[in-house]
């Protein structure tokens, strides 16, 4: 209701009712006032109440999805009055909003004045409310519903005294069970709360007695905030709005570097990222920012808003501008101080920030190929979403180790522990790359001199120490003894040639012509064009796996055709006489 | 009092050895002769290559343009520059990054093994638009955290965001960087080299079966380098690209191999 007139989609005047598909065609599911001084209730059907009265009634349809869009927005607005907001849930069936105030009340100058404010506050947003402060949850909502007056405050311990002579409804029972006590006499809830507890409890079920002793504090209730408080957050109100990308950033990068001493007392860095800005008239931006590893450095930070905010932009729109910026640590994870280069700037982790750049510039991860355990070659590997300090093979068992663990790296190979984190891999990537290119330099520099005698001199740029060694293939260097490598490849090195590019399902291979039936094609037709097979290996067979799905096995051939393409196909199933085999094209190879 | 013979000896050695070593440090902070830096190149080992190419190699920095002769050739084109990525990350530690438009084929993890790469050491992109692809590539370049760049474009690269990944490609330890492009003729988009790769029927061997890829590769567009064209092998372990050896019965090398 005061959703739409806010909206300016609903007359100020007149009678206004909003319905909704009920029982037995439209109900009315919301009244203002006027319409409920023509004597209608809530639950009516549309077409009685229609004919009942004289007047027009203007009938919007209910739309839950903007109420509690609306309600989601009242409640981030009143998180001014204190971080712990919570709308209504299920059990309150009801629009509404839970406000913990503990502890928060005095900036307001005490509870009284603070709901004094807030419903000054609301009234001047001509959003009717109802508020009630009282010591738990469910108090302040049988008071709120239920109480005389529209701003009720409970002092401390007075809950019981004040929910006394409150109905049984208050108590956010269900209808069913709220009627079964109103027929046995039971009205009120100091009525309730005076019988004994164990026959209460075997005819109206345990929900009963825990909103009964929720309502008295006699046992907790946890709320669902809307946002957890985060222990690292730091936010700036302007006294002038803001609305310039460039002051958003630099506001960020101030707020981080405020934040950023905190972490590093505590070793931690941010792995996510909030940062809420506040528009003058009331609405709430929030910008989630994901890194891929844990970070605390401010400029980082606000290059990240930087191109996030390019992405978004006149998608951000900043009205007359942001009154407040908060930015707020949402997920940390730990970082250890680090010995930092005079002037040099940080190495090692540059593919990280490639990927925190990609991921707020176009919204898109970076991906990496895993291997898995499947004899189809269509399962058998798979996209998976990069994370920094996380090499091959090394998904399995420290993958979320070295997600959340990503430590510096270990000086002179001494100190670090190695297990969790990045650099494990590192090193033994390193390692590996090394012996690579001894290979290539060690066995293969005598065929390289022979096949090209006035090979010129390999030219790069300057050649550092590391490289040096390995990779001249005239000089003879003294090579260091080799470092096993001790993370294996997870991939196969047994299997067959595969092709470079795989189709997600096979794609069929018409018109197939064969010598002989059980053997390979000699010519098919693919894609509307005839290819003429010239030569041909295997086949291969891949049986299907019947654990996971039956099916036939396939006998995969590699053939090459006239004009020098290579397939991958395959004959689906055995041939029999009476069923032509069916063959299919998999994959092509470069 | 006169010197030590053996000490006037062993003066005579050290002397020549800090002439020696002065030499040089002069040869090395000698003023380039040709009047320009030598650029970094990725040399392809293949000396019947590397002198149509300026400087011995291909470029480091500015793109590289590779496009299938034919549509039906675009795997080949791929093979094509992952082989080059491949030799790229033999020589040089990191990662390379692939930058796939919509609808362009990523490798299969498997079959990279065949041109000898290893996939542990390749990220992708799926991006949304060739626009996009270029962003990535500029950020990558801007980063200067990867080895090796492969683009995958679906219409092509205009002159504008070849320029700009030229401009961001400028500065030390620029990273390989290729373009692959569909097979309809683009304009003039500022790449360094233009290659045209088709697929050429494999030699056998001695077992009778398919031995090395084998694509017929045209040079195309050189900037300051001569275009030519060549029946090129690749050898996955080594890393390196051949000519193919003319064998008896190889109807596909014997006199078409010319450079």
């Amino acid at each position: 209701m005061t959703r739409l007139r806010r909206a300016g989609l609903a007359p100020e005047r007149g009678p206004l009712a909003v319905a909704a598909e009920g029982s037995g065609g439209l109900r009315l599911v919301a009244l203002d006032p006027e319409a409920r001084a023509l004597g209608l209730n809530p639950g009516e059907p549309l077409g009685r109440v229609r004919a009942r009265i004289g007047v027009p009634l203007q009938v919007h349809p209910a739309d839950p999805a903007a109420d509690r869009e609306s309600l989601l927005r009242l409640c981030r607005w009143a998180s001014a009055y204190a971080p712990l907001v919570a709308p209504f849930g299920p059990a309150e069936a009801t629009d509404g909003l839970y406000i913990d105030v503990a502890g928060a009340s005095h900036l307001r100058g005490g509870e009284a004045n603070l709901v004094a404010d807030l419903a000054a506050r609301l009234a001047r947003a001509t959003i009717p409310a109802r508020i009630a402060l009282a010591d738990t949850p469910g108090a302040a909502f049988a008071l709120a519903r239920h109480g005389e007056a529209d701003r009720i405050v409970v002092p401390p311990g007075g809950a019981a005294e004040a929910l006394q002579d409150l109905p049984v409804e208050s108590l956010r029972l269900d209808p069913d069970m709220a009627a079964g006590l109103r027929r046995l006499g039971l009205r009120r809830v100091g009525e309730l709360d005076a019988l004994p507890r164990g026959p209460l409890a075997r005819r109206f079920g345990e929900t009963l007695l825990l909103r009964l002793d929720q309502a008295l504090a006699r046992r907790p209730e946890p709320l669902a905030p809307l946002s957890e408080a985060a222990a690292y957050a730091a936010a700036r109100g302007f006294l002038d709005p803001i609305g310039r990308q460039s002051d958003i950033v630099r506001t960020a990068r101030d707020l981080m570097a405020v934040i950023a001493p905190r972490l590093e007392r505590d070793g931690l860095g941010a792995c996510a990222l909030r940062l809420v800005l506040h528009r003058v008239d009331g609405a709430v931006r929030a910008l989630d920012l994901g890194l891929s590893r844990p970070e605390r450095c401010p400029e980082r930070v606000a290059a990240l808003v930087s191109l996030r905010l390019d992405r978004l932009g006149p998608a951000l729109d900043a009205g007359f501008g942001f009154e407040t910026v908060a930015l707020a640590v949402t997920v940390t994870g730990i970082l250890l101080a680090r010995q930092t280069d005079l002037g040099a700037a940080p190495a090692g982790d540059g593919v990280g920030v490639v990927a925190d750049a990609l991921a707020q510039r176009l919204g898109r991860a970076l991906l990496r190929l895993e291997p898995r355990a499947s004899h189809l070659p269509e399962q058998a590997d798979r996209i998976r979403v990069w994370v920094a300090g996380e090499r091959q093979g090394s998904s399995v068992d420290k993958g979320l180790d070295s997600m959340r663990a990503h430590l510096p790296p270990p000086f002179a190979g001494e100190g670090g522990p190695r297990s969790g984190s990045g650099e494990g891999g590192d090193a033994a990537e390193q390692g590996r790359v090394d012996q690579e290119e001894r290979a290539l330099s060690g066995s293969r520099a005598p065929l390289l001199r022979d096949c090209i005698p006035a090979r010129p001199p390999l030219t790069r740029g300057p050649p550092s120490p590391a490289e040096e060694g390995g990779r001249t293939p005239a000089r003879a260097s003294p090579i260091p003894s080799p470092i096993p490598s001790p993370i294996p490849s997870p991939w196969p090195d047994h299997l067959p040639p595969r092709p470079l590019v795989l189709f997600p399902r096979g794609e069929a291979a018409l018109d197939v012509l064969s010598t002989i039936p059980e053997g390979p094609p000699r010519r098919f037709r693919w894609r509307a064009q005839v290819h003429r097979v010239t030569h041909a290996e295997g086949p291969e067979r891949i049986a299907a796996e019947w654990w996971r799905a039956p099916g036939e096995p396939r006998d995969y051939y590699r053939v090459e055709c006239e004009a020098g393409h290579r397939l991958w196909l395959y004959r689906d199933g055995p041939h029999a006489s009476d069923r032509p085999a069916a063959w299919y094209v998999h994959g092509l190879f470069a | 009092m006169g010197r030590d013979p053996a000490d006037e000896a062993e003066r005579e050695p050290a002397s020549s050895e800090s002439r020696e070593r002065l030499a040089a440090l002069r040869a090395r902070l000698a003023p380039p002769v040709d009047g320009r830096d030598r650029r970094p190149v990725l040399p392809l080992g293949l000396a019947a290559l590397d002198a149509h190419l300026p400087d011995g190699g291909l470029v480091l920095g500015p793109p590289h343009e590779i496009a299938p002769a034919e549509p039906a050739d675009a795997i080949a084109a791929l093979g094509f520059a992952l082989a080059l990525c491949a030799r790229h990350l033999a020589l040089k530690p990191g990662e390379a990054l692939i930058a796939a438009a919509p609808g362009q084929p990523l490798p299969y993890g498997h079959g990279l093994a065949g041109l000898g790469l290893d996939p542990g050491r390749l990220l992708l992109l799926e991006a949304g638009s060739d626009a996009e692809v270029f962003r990535a590539l500029e950020s990558a370049l801007h980063a200067r955290a990867l080895t090796a760049l492969i683009g995958l474009l679906r219409d092509g690269m205009p002159l504008k965001p070849g320029r700009r990944l030229q401009l961001a490609a400028e500065g030390p330890a620029p990273p390989l960087l290729l373009i692959l492009r569909p097979a309809p003729a683009g304009l003039p988009n500022g790449a360094a080299t233009r290659w045209r790769i088709a697929a050429a029927p494999a030699a056998r061997d001695r077992f009778g079966t398919l031995e090395r890829p084998r694509w017929r590769a045209r040079l195309e567009r050189c900037r300051n380098g001569r275009g030519g064209d060549w029946l090129l092998e690749w050898d996955h372990a080594a890393h390196r690209l051949h000519l193919p050896e003319p064998l008896a019965g190889d109807a596909a090398a014997a006199g078409r191999s010319r450079a």
